[in-house]
């Protein structure tokens, strides 16, 4: 028997969904068994509090503040990293250079820097972009890299014998030859870009003694520190977690725009 | 500009090549003192065991590999590096995978020197051109991974004649082709390379082939070559009427120079695949 695409799509989507709702059911029962006023978290009452935060407005504005960080971190790291992995990738004499010293500094995790961004940087945006870029620099470096030296010679040989430039070599063969290994590396920079910025802001948090820093993870570390409201610290994972889970779909997305020959395989 | 009947396009003069293996450091000759005079409009095929250097001998003609010593000239200039003016087809066709059969067909016209000089309507004229030349209108718009081998094949060969190369140099195109498609296209590569115009409208065209029937089917010289190191063992002369296209395999005489060619390196074949010198006579592949 045939199923409609709906039906289909349905049984999909019921399909991935037993297992977390069966989760919050459990969740939910656990909680129920708990004495009136315990302050441990449930699936209705963080709710309750998503709702409370949102009419407030302080939930979105913290993580637009936040987002806000990312995009700007994440997109002067890139433009770094793409461009030093391009003359990475191309010339072994500038790889041999800067290899090194990347591969020195990965193993530091940015929260590593931390101490030394807070004290020349202050708690405010500029710690927070330092922290992102550092974290986001990496994956795109390093992919960028290798995705230009995996690029087939044969491309490049064909392009020499059409009387193509070494500049146009490089954009027009080498740059899209090694795009789908660039948008890997953004894509996975992305990802780091967002877990440095909660982790980056929870812990100027605590150094700012909950003041200034803004965005959703001094917002964390407000209801940790001062409110104590574990619902509200759960409202602020959920949203980091479904802020994430969109831009790796638009990721994704671009991905199939960009590389058309890749995805219709 | 005046094309010469029997000019010298190509000479190849004391040509070797060796490569350095850092690993071993060892340093074996692929190809060891070839001297070859090609004649503007001739269709040459070279034909040998794997490893004896018919592709290094292409690579060094298309000036992305340069000789150890010896010279390579075209036109009585020595060849320095790559240009358009010699066109390759590789053996896997190197098509960019992230462009349209139109945009690989107008590749070299419209990023390369080839259509410097040519507005973009010319440009737009040539590509159709080509791309109607080989068979793929209708397909402008598909990517490689999208077509067959003999399509990607046919989409290879337009952009290698799309550029107006002057040399065509052509790296086992038919190889990875099933036997069908692979006689389809050999006619239509003698029909587009020019078998029924005068000698002076033909390219010159030098095509490296495993397949000894079908170097004596295409070409008017043969050249044999033997391996360990790559050396030219016999030039055979391909005496054949032109145009061969359909008929020339019936002539007796093509059987008799597929043998001679054979019989050149057949032991060589079957010590490459590690069996026993043959003494009768086979019509078989050296595969």
């Amino acid at each position: 028997m045939k199923h409609s695409a709906f039906e289909q799509h349905a049984r999909v989507v019921l399909r991935n969904l037993t297992l977390p709702v069966l989760l919050l059911v459990i969740w939910q029962l656990w909680a129920s068994t708990l004495p009136v006023g315990s302050p441990a978290p449930s699936p209705v009452k963080v709710l309750e509090t998503f709702f409370e935060l949102i009419s407030k407005g302080s939930l979105v504005s913290a993580t637009v503040q936040s987002l806000g960080r990312v995009l700007m971190g994440f997109s002067v790291a890139s433009a770094i990293g793409i461009a030093l992995g391009l003359m990475m990738g191309t010339s072994p004499s500038v790889r041999e250079n800067l290899d090194p010293i990347i591969e020195s500094f990965r193993p530091i995790a940015p929260m590593a820097i931390l101490p030394i961004a807070i004290l020349w940087l202050g708690t405010g945006t500029p710690t927070a972009l330092a922290i992102v870029a550092y974290a986001s620099f990496f994956p795109v470096v390093v992919n960028t890299v290798h995705g230009v030296s995996h690029v087939d010679n044969k491309l490049i040989s064909a392009a020499k014998t059409m009387g193509v430039s070494r500049l146009s070599i490089l954009m027009r063969v080498v740059l899209p030859g090694a795009l789908p290994s660039i948008l890997l590396g953004t894509r996975l920079a992305m990802g780091v870009a967002w877990t440095a910025i909660i982790a980056a802001e929870l812990a100027v948090g605590a150094k700012s003694g909950g003041g200034g820093s803004g965005g959703i993870g001094q917002m964390m570390f407000v209801f940790y520190a001062y409110n104590i409201d574990l619902n509200a610290i759960v409202v602020c994972m959920t949203v980091v977690g479904l802020v994430a889970l969109t831009i790796d779909q638009i990721f994704k997305m671009l991905e199939k725009r960009l590389i058309p020959w890749r995805h219709e395989i | 500009m005046n094309i010469h009947v029997n000019a010298t396009k190509l000479r190849l003069t004391g040509v070797t090549k060796s490569f350095f293996t850092p690993r071993t450091g060892a340093t074996t000759l692929a190809v060891a003192e070839m001297n070859l005079d090609i004649q503007a409009g001739e269709f040459i095929c070279i034909v040998g065991p794997s490893g004896c250097g018919k592709s290094t001998v292409l690579n060094m003609i298309a000036g992305l590999d340069q000789p150890s010593t010896g010279s390579i000239e075209k036109d009585g200039k020595a060849i320095t590096g790559p240009g358009a003016d010699r066109g390759v087809m590789f053996q896997d066709y190197a098509l960019m995978p992230w462009q349209t059969v139109e945009a690989n067909v107008g590749f070299g016209l419209r990023h390369g020197t080839p259509g410097q000089n040519l507005s973009s309507n010319k440009r737009q004229e040539r590509i159709n051109h080509f791309i109607d030349l080989v068979g793929l209108k209708g397909s402008e718009n598909k990517y490689p991974h999208q077509l067959s081998g003999g399509m990607r094949q046919r989409v290879a060969l337009a952009r290698l004649l799309a550029n107006g190369p002057d040399i065509l140099l052509l790296d086992e195109p038919l190889g990875a082709l099933d036997a069908q498609t692979r006689l389809i296209l050999q006619s239509e590569l003698l029909r587009i390379w020019g078998e029924t115009s005068p000698i002076s409208e033909r390219k010159t065209a030098i095509f490296i082939t495993h397949d000894i029937e079908e170097a004596v089917l295409l070409a008017d010289r043969v050249v044999v070559m033997s391996s360990h190191p790559g050396r030219v063992r016999e030039v055979v002369n391909i005496d054949l009427a032109r145009p061969r296209a359909g008929t020339a395999r019936t002539n007796p005489r093509f059987g008799l120079l597929v043998e001679h060619i054979w019989s050149l390196i057949r032991d060589e074949a079957y010590r490459a695949i590690g069996g026993a010198q043959s003494e009768t006579v086979s019509h078989e592949n050296p595969h």
